[in-house]
């Protein structure tokens, strides 16, 4: 009784989503008369538009969503595991008031940023550029690598790394070699969440990467819809193939992502 | 041993984008060759191929100059032009953006007249005298193209000649189940509807009035702006116009007019080029927007072209790229048949083999030369000839909130009035 | 071992010429450890909101040559002005609906799921698969869906409504769809955090207060609820952060629109008047008024759940 009300519900919330994949399959023509039929027969010639566009749109897009997001996750883990692991294990007014300035950093809304950031990165000449972007997502997403670092380190036991400095270990190596590969859930949070973040930014990339260096796949759906509003068998293959990377990542490691997620939620 | 692993796993993924900006970045331009960027946007009708197309015929002669294309990611390449601006990323050339805001700020290059010289109306678009923007084609927005066959399911014999003949129209095709008028939400849509009233009601009676408006003469909420406001409140009370389309874009409105949902749409003239396309089946007619006494009145804008920016790394190809581009034969062809362009250059004459809808829009455009009737089209003046930057879009919500109800003209005028103040502060 | 967990004994015990040196490396670990992190932020977060209050308090604006300070002037237009204030109104109303409807919706759909099973596992990630999607993804899909002939009104018209209505043409209903769309996304975040606090709850004290006669909705009420509040916590945070943040939505499915400031949120006002209307002194005051209030609210939120949490 209960499973048939959950499957109910869960039905009527997931029409969207059918509606997005059923029509990505279906005749161009036949989906504005009927969106939520099954696409019977089914056919290919969606995605081969979009695979297929001159100018490579979709192509030059998940390169570029590709590398803004593995560098950006990749620096971010770095940068913020170890300064994490600094507020963490150092005890002074300066860190406390470090640390609340880093964690003030999660509410703001990248608005009251964006108009400045385009100048700074002007000045340092990396504007419109894919390290300009990947650098403001850096700057952007450290307090949240910071909150989920910090709250695990807190939780190894710091004479693992007293043990190894009287050993002659400098910190560099301890950190690295003994307490980051303890961290791993940790690193799985911050990977996973950043990534789907990053990957998703539409609004950064639009103003910061501009049209000059091509486009990411958010962006670039956007652009696309000026051509295919008409086509929309060719607007939902796009938008299907942009999501497939995220969605795959998503099913792969749901059991991290919502250990991540709920591991805040009973310590609050 | 892990930590080798994690180092190995870090250096590849920072020599990755060295490898593939080379591949997708293309920032470098080729050797010896001198580049420009080219800001375009895309429409069902403009489509990447046809720029390309364009761009090749220039480059093919001029083969110094490399273009890298810019494509706006939406129809409105104005607001992403200053948008650029605004990042420091400028393209060097642009093609039908207002060059007001962005000449004031002396970021265009303003044309000599030597350079003008082939243009038919040289000081169009002028902005303190300076023409920032080529003059080069002249569109009538709006024309109202009608579809035949649901005209003749409505029991409508002729062409309204006036407005009240219109309204009539509009009845009888209420009656028969047909929305009478298409449109849109965005200013390319709702935009040439409300010209066609406010060339009869206002430009009509006074074509210097934005220039007077400009002067502090006048003001929106003197009569003839406030009745061109009621007309279109009126169109959609009386249910005319179908409020639910304001939520449309441009493209979806011209759909839903080329699918026959409904049976009048008030369009600039560049719809020819869809109609004209080979495959398109659609019976349509032509009229322009009726006067209430009945006098012939045709609102056109000369104007469209291209655009350099006054700091283009390198000016002088930017110049030659956009003059070339604007006056060779094969892009002003290409440009009457896909896009429905009357192009504004001296001596140059349609291509025979242009579409009937181009011809039948062609002639009505001449017929109002002959007669005198060419007025401003309101809300697609260029420069001085326009509303204050900014204004423009206020004017475009402001069609949306007299065809939702949410707004009444005398709101409106007011709105407008404060608009326009505040921009000229 | 002293406090902090430094790595040396504590500094009293060194004798005092070894003690210089201490600072010395106390500044170069945090260069080694947190230096790259802090710049980025600095460089890229604080500085830009510092550039930021200075614009604001100028009228700058790229397209004019001239640029004066002119104080206060603009915070005390922006008090005023009728576009801000209404984009006010516009955000309180979707901060409203965003915060309060994927939260309860969220916690009725988790205590539905909350049961062993691949079944209930699976439909926890059919829920959560909107959370991970695109922004313009599920604008581009909702703006299809509520089209005036589009599926729903396609299906409400099926089922014998003559006019169903401009879901996103008509002023009054626009706001209200772009609320129910955000909700529609954030819903899945809302039942994994809940699902987590329920499976937390210790079914000892539920089987407890069942034996002692209370009813299913009582034992909610007095067990589960309390527990809960760490969860309704994060929720509610989350969700008030992210409702202020909204622009996408915004630009892709109304642009704003329909008509004057029917859907213009704050953020969406300051990208508009920043970057189209250019007046980048004044937009950077509306940024600056923006931060505060979510600063404010998230501030004083944060403080009502968690004490909420510790009473408990």
């Amino acid at each position: 009784m209960r499973k048939l009300l959950a499957l109910l519900v869960a039905a009527v919330f997931a029409v969207p989503l059918y509606v997005a994949v059923v029509n990505v399959f279906k005749d161009g023509p036949l989906i504005a008369k009927s969106p939520a039929s099954l696409p019977i027969p089914p056919t290919l010639a969606n995605i081969q538009a979009a695979l297929g566009r001159p100018d490579r749109l979709f192509w030059v897009s998940l390169t570029n969503s590709v590398i803004v997001t593995a560098l950006s996750i990749a620096i971010l883990t770095v940068l913020s595991a170890m300064l994490g692991h600094y507020i963490a294990r150092t005890r002074s007014r300066w860190t406390r008031a470090l640390t609340l300035l880093l964690l003030s950093g999660l509410m703001i809304p990248p608005q009251v940023i964006l108009m400045p950031i385009t100048q700074v990165l002007r000045a340092l000449g990396l504007m419109s550029t894919v390290p300009g972007l990947v650098l403001f997502n850096v700057g952007y997403y450290v307090p949240f690598g910071v909150f989920v670092f910090t709250g695990f380190i807190r939780a190894i036991p710091v004479e693992l790394e007293e043990s190894a400095a009287l050993d002659g270990a400098t910190r560099m190596q301890t950190f690295w070699r003994i307490v980051f590969p303890l961290m791993r859930p940790a690193t799985a949070s911050v990977l996973i969440f950043l990534g789907v973040w990053i990957w998703n930014d539409f609004i950064d990339p639009l103003i910061i990467l501009g049209p000059s260096q091509g486009t990411t796949v958010t962006t670039g759906i956007y652009r696309s819809i000026g051509q295919y509003q008409v086509d929309f068998g060719a607007m939902f293959a796009m938008m299907f193939l942009a999501t497939l990377p995220v969605l795959l990542f998503f099913l792969a490691l749901q059991k991290h992502f919502v250990k991540g997620l709920t591991g805040g939620a009973t310590k609050g | 041993m892990r930590r080798g692993l994690f180092t190995l796993g870090m250096v590849v993924l920072l020599a990755a984008p060295t490898l593939a900006a080379c591949e997708v970045g293309e920032s470098t331009a080729p050797a010896g060759k001198k580049e420009i960027t080219f800001l375009v946007f895309e429409t069902p009708n403009l489509t990447p191929q046809y720029w390309d197309a364009a761009i090749k015929r220039v480059t093919d002669k001029h083969p110094e100059i490399s273009v890298k294309k810019l494509v706006s990611p939406d129809q409105d390449r104005t607001t992403y032009a200053k948008q650029l601006l605004t990042s420091g990323q400028f393209p060097d050339v642009m093609i039908a953006v207002s060059p007001a805001g962005f000449a004031e700020g002396g970021n265009l290059y303003a044309w000599t007249p030597d350079e003008l010289k082939d243009f038919e109306f040289p000081t169009n678009g002028a902005i303190k005298g300076k023409v920032y923007q080529l003059p080069a084609n002249t569109q009538t927005i709006p024309v109202v193209y009608y579809n035949k066959a649901l005209f003749t399911k409505a029991g409508i014999t002729g062409e309204p000649k006036t407005y009240a003949e219109l309204q009539q129209a509009a009845a009888k095709l209420k009656a028969a189940g047909i929305t009478p008028f298409v449109t849109a939400g965005v200013h390319d849509s709702i935009g040439p509807l409300w010209a066609g009233i406010l060339g009869t009601e206002l430009y009509a009676k006074n074509p210097n009035w934005m220039h007077d408006r400009r002067a502090g003469k006048v003001k929106f909420c003197d009569a003839e702006f406030k009745a061109g406001a009621a007309k279109l409140a009126d169109l959609a009370k009386q249910g005319y116009l179908d409020a639910k389309d304001v939520s449309k874009d441009y493209a979806a409105g011209q759909q839903a007019f080329l699918d026959g949902k409904g049976a009048m749409y008030a369009m600039g003239n560049w719809l020819a080029g869809e109609l004209d396309k080979p495959d398109s089946k659609l019976e349509v007619g032509q009229f322009t927007w009726p006067s209430d006494d009945g006098k012939l009145v045709v609102p056109a804008f000369t104007g469209g072209g291209l655009l350099v920016s006054a700091k283009a790394k390198n000016l002088d190809a930017a110049r030659t790229f956009a003059l070339g581009f604007q006056l060779d034969k094969g892009n002003l062809d290409n440009s009457a048949k896909a896009d429905g362009l009357f192009p504004a250059i001296k001596g140059y004459t349609p291509p025979t083999d242009v579409g009937p809808d181009y011809k039948l829009g062609y002639d009505l455009y001449a017929k109002g030369v002959a007669e005198k009737a060419v007025v401003p089209a309101f809300g697609f003046e260029a420069g001085d000839d326009g509303m204050l930057p900014g204004v423009t879009a206020k004017w475009d919500s402001s069609a949306v909130d007299l065809v939702t109800g949410k707004k009444t003209p005398d709101q409106v005028c007011a709105f407008l009035d404060a608009e326009w103040a505040k921009a000229a502060a | 071992m002293g406090e902090g967990g430094r790595l040396s004994m504590s500094e009293a015990d060194l004798p005092r010429r070894t003690r210089r040196p201490e600072i010395g490396r106390r500044v170069w670990h945090f260069l080694s450890f947190g230096g790259p992190g802090t710049a980025a932020y600095a460089c890229f977060v604080l500085a830009p909101i510092l550039i930021s209050l200075g614009y604001s308090l100028t009228n700058y604006n790229p397209f004019r040559g001239d640029t004066d300070f002119v104080g206060l002037a603009n915070y005390r237009v922006l008090l005023t002005d009728e576009e801000f204030l209404t984009s006010l109104k516009v955000t309180t109303i979707l901060t409203a609906i965003v915060v309060i409807v994927p939260n309860a919706l969220g916690l009725a759909v988790a205590v539905l799921l909350d049961r062993r099973g691949w079944v209930f596992n699976a439909l926890r990630t059919v829920f959560f698969v909107p959370v991970v999607l695109s922004s313009v993804v599920v604008s581009v899909i909702w703006t299809r869906l509520l089209d005036n002939d589009g599926l729903i009104n396609q299906a409400l018209r099926g089922l014998g409504v003559d006019e169903p209505p401009g879901w996103l043409s008509d002023p009054d209903y626009a706001l209200y769809s772009l609320g129910g769309i955000l909700s529609w996304q954030m819903l899945g975040f809302c039942v994994v955090i809940y699902l987590a606090g329920l499976q937390h709850v210790p079914q000892e004290l539920i089987e407890a207060a069942s034996i002692d006669g209370a009813g299913p909705f009582r034992r909610f009420w007095r067990i589960t609820w309390p527990l809960l509040a760490p969860a309704l916590t994060i929720n509610t945070v989350i969700l008030l952060i992210s409702a202020f943040k909204i622009f996408d939505h915004v630009q892709i499915i109304t642009r704003g629109g329909p008509g004057t400031g029917t859907t213009a949120t704050i953020a969406y006002n300051v990208l508009q008047t920043g970057f189209i209307a250019n007046r980048q002194g004044f937009a950077s005051a509306m940024a600056i008024i923006m931060l505060i209030i979510i600063a404010a609210a998230s501030a004083i939120v944060l403080k009502l759940l968690q004490r909420r949490e510790v009473d408990l």
